[in-house]
């Protein structure tokens, strides 16, 4: 009997830790900046939209959010191609001198080092290259980031797929590269799923790169754009409120959705 | 070995355009990467020797900016308060973590829940995470004070105030990771054997025994892991900050990568800014490295 009640009072508690920040940003975006300041209400009094509006009537918060889509969407496709074959050349080949062991460790030494130590080379980069505050600027910069998590993820995968149902393929006739399409890549394919996940997430919400190297609606993307309001206007609480539930929403429903590959991709690796 | 010969068999196998595939294949991965991370690296090296002066040209000074560092009292308090922030803060995340997955180990109604509503702090944007805790501590609009107000006390003050700040940046971080420290544990913890806690309830240990001599040991090299992944993201800690506080009040809060970011480009000093970001890439490469080392002695052993 204790014990269920110190059960349930821990999840009681371990849940309002968790919601109760997350309640305060929905209910202050619901309110007006006067009923913010001026009256510290625990809850909308006179709720409102008129917030959420604003953004994007007066804010650009439309093309934030095509921003976003746009660039996650390619850099994360283009790194699952090439973080595929890399991984799959990686898992599968022996090359001269262990090269393919060479370059996943040296790709997982990529991984490591921290972004803003690539940070002012990459600004310099693309502003030798006139790249700066542009789609393809972010994502190039993004594909590269996406790739090395990709190999370095992908390549366990491939090395769970029995060779033999590949070698089948090629008695019956499949090229090499064959067998990897029509065999190998289906079967890697939830695995491959746990990849992309994980790199949407990660681009979706990155800030760094994007504040260096955008600066106008032109490619900011969402976490950006955010960021600039708050610089902006520093008191208007209830726009920053509005702004941090739609710059959340997506991302937070996208990983509610697919939250069984997200906790894989999450301690994959980790625990091995 | 298996592998070796393996492989031998499919180069044979292949012929012509397959002995080029696994190149082909690499290809297209390795230029992008080596386009845009590798180049800007090297060019980040010779970058951290010269020094840019507005106006003027750029002048090779050679480990200047480096010897710099060491007496630039700026980062070395950036440097302090870093060290400070992560070990704060991972070690609050490695003790809560642990304790809710032990929590969480056996089935009851509403883990699920828990486990879902868990994940939500580690997805939620790094800079939106900043905004609700601004929004929770500001002094006239935040929860904190709301709160205060609603039980007849005054106003908080929180980022106002050095120390203050620093708790409430510390908070933030165990409040957005403390999730992933908890799927990595529960993950660990569900992968151990049963054998020996049967054993042991066979020998009738009570829990803490059971802990002590079984759970932590066999743990250790999972926990390990969490605590590096965890050290080696902190360090690089940039979002949250930059929106929370921008470093300040005063320095309270400018860890590393925010007076490395300033000296970049609010500063402009261009190659002392490059010479600090390859320190601090240096410094976390051979931490992580002695982790993996370390855990192949434990393995070992």
């Amino acid at each position: 009997m204790r014990t269920r009640l110190a059960r349930i009072l821990t999840t009681v508690f371990v849940l309002a830790a968790v919601l109760l920040p997350i309640y305060w940003l929905v209910s202050t975006s619901l309110k007006s900046n006067r009923e913010i300041t001026q009256e510290g209400t625990l809850y909308p009094h006179v709720p409102t939209l008129d917030n959420y509006v604003r953004l994007f009537t007066e804010k650009q918060f439309g093309s934030y959010l095509t921003n976003s889509l746009v660039v996650t969407f390619f850099s994360v496709a283009i790194a699952l191609v090439a973080g595929a074959m890399g991984a799959y050349a990686i898992a599968r080949f022996r090359l001269p001198f262990a090269m393919e062991r060479k370059v996943g460790l040296f790709l997982l030494t990529l991984r490591i080092i921290p972004p803003v130590v690539i940070l002012i080379p990459v600004y310099l980069l693309m502003l030798s290259l006139g790249l700066l505050d542009s789609w393809l600027g972010l994502i190039a910069t993004y594909t590269a980031f996406n790739i090395t998590f990709c190999v370095w993820m992908m390549e366990s995968f491939f090395r769970e797929i029995p060779v033999d149902l590949e070698e089948a393929a090629m008695v019956d006739g499949d090229s090499r590269f064959g067998a990897f399409r029509r065999i190998t890549l289906p079967l890697a394919a939830p695995g491959l799923a746990a990849t992309a996940i994980f790199a949407v997430l990660v681009t979706f919400n990155e800030f760094l790169f994007a504040l260096a190297l955008t600066a106008t609606p032109r490619a900011m993307t969402m976490p950006r754009g955010t960021a600039t309001l708050i610089g902006r206007i520093d008191t208007d609480w209830a726009s920053m409120a509005a702004a941090g539930v739609i710059g959340a929403l997506p991302i937070v429903f996208f990983a509610l959705l697919v939250q069984r590959h997200l906790v894989r991709g999450l301690t994959m690796g980790a625990v091995k | 070995m298996r592998g070796a010969t393996q492989a031998r068999k499919y180069r044979l196998q292949g012929a012509g355009l397959d002995l080029a595939l696994p190149y082909l294949m690499l290809a297209p991965g390795l230029m992008i990467v080596l386009g845009v991370l590798v180049y800007p690296l090297w060019d980040g090296l010779r970058a951290s020797t010269r020094a840019y002066r507005y106006g003027s040209p750029i002048s090779d000074v050679g480990f200047q900016n480096y010897l710099h560092l060491w007496s630039d009292a700026q980062f070395l308090n950036a440097l302090w308060i870093t060290v400070k922030f992560v070990a704060l803060s991972v070690s609050f995340e490695a003790v809560l973590g642990f304790a809710l997955a032990l929590f969480c180990l056996r089935e009851f109604r509403g883990i699920r829940l828990l486990r879902t509503v868990l994940i939500i702090p580690m997805v939620v944007t790094p800079v939106v995470v900043a905004i609700v805790f601004r929004l929770i501590y500001a002094s006239d609009a935040g929860m904190l004070t709301a709160l205060s107000v609603a039980l007849g006390g005054g106003a908080v003050q929180i980022l106002g105030n050095p120390l203050n700040a620093f708790i409430g940046l510390v908070v933030l971080d165990v409040w957005e990771w403390t999730p992933l420290m908890f799927l990595i544990l529960l993950a660990g913890l569900q992968s151990l054997p049963h054998e020996p806690f049967e054993a042991a309830r066979v020998d009738g240990a009570g829990a803490w025994r059971v802990f002590a001599d079984l759970t932590f040991p066999m743990m250790r090299p999972v926990l390990a892991v969490a605590i590096v992944l965890r050290t080696i993201d902190a360090f690089g800690t940039f979002d949250q900050v930059f929106v929370l506080t921008r470093g300040g009040p005063g320095e309270a809060t400018r860890l590393i990568s925010i007076y490395g970011y300033d000296t970049a480009f609010k500063f402009q000093q261009t190659g002392y800014a490059a010479a600090l970001f390859v320190t601090i890439g240096l410094v976390v490469l051979a931490l992580a490295f002695s982790a993996i080392r370390l855990l192949r002695r434990v393995d070992a052993s």
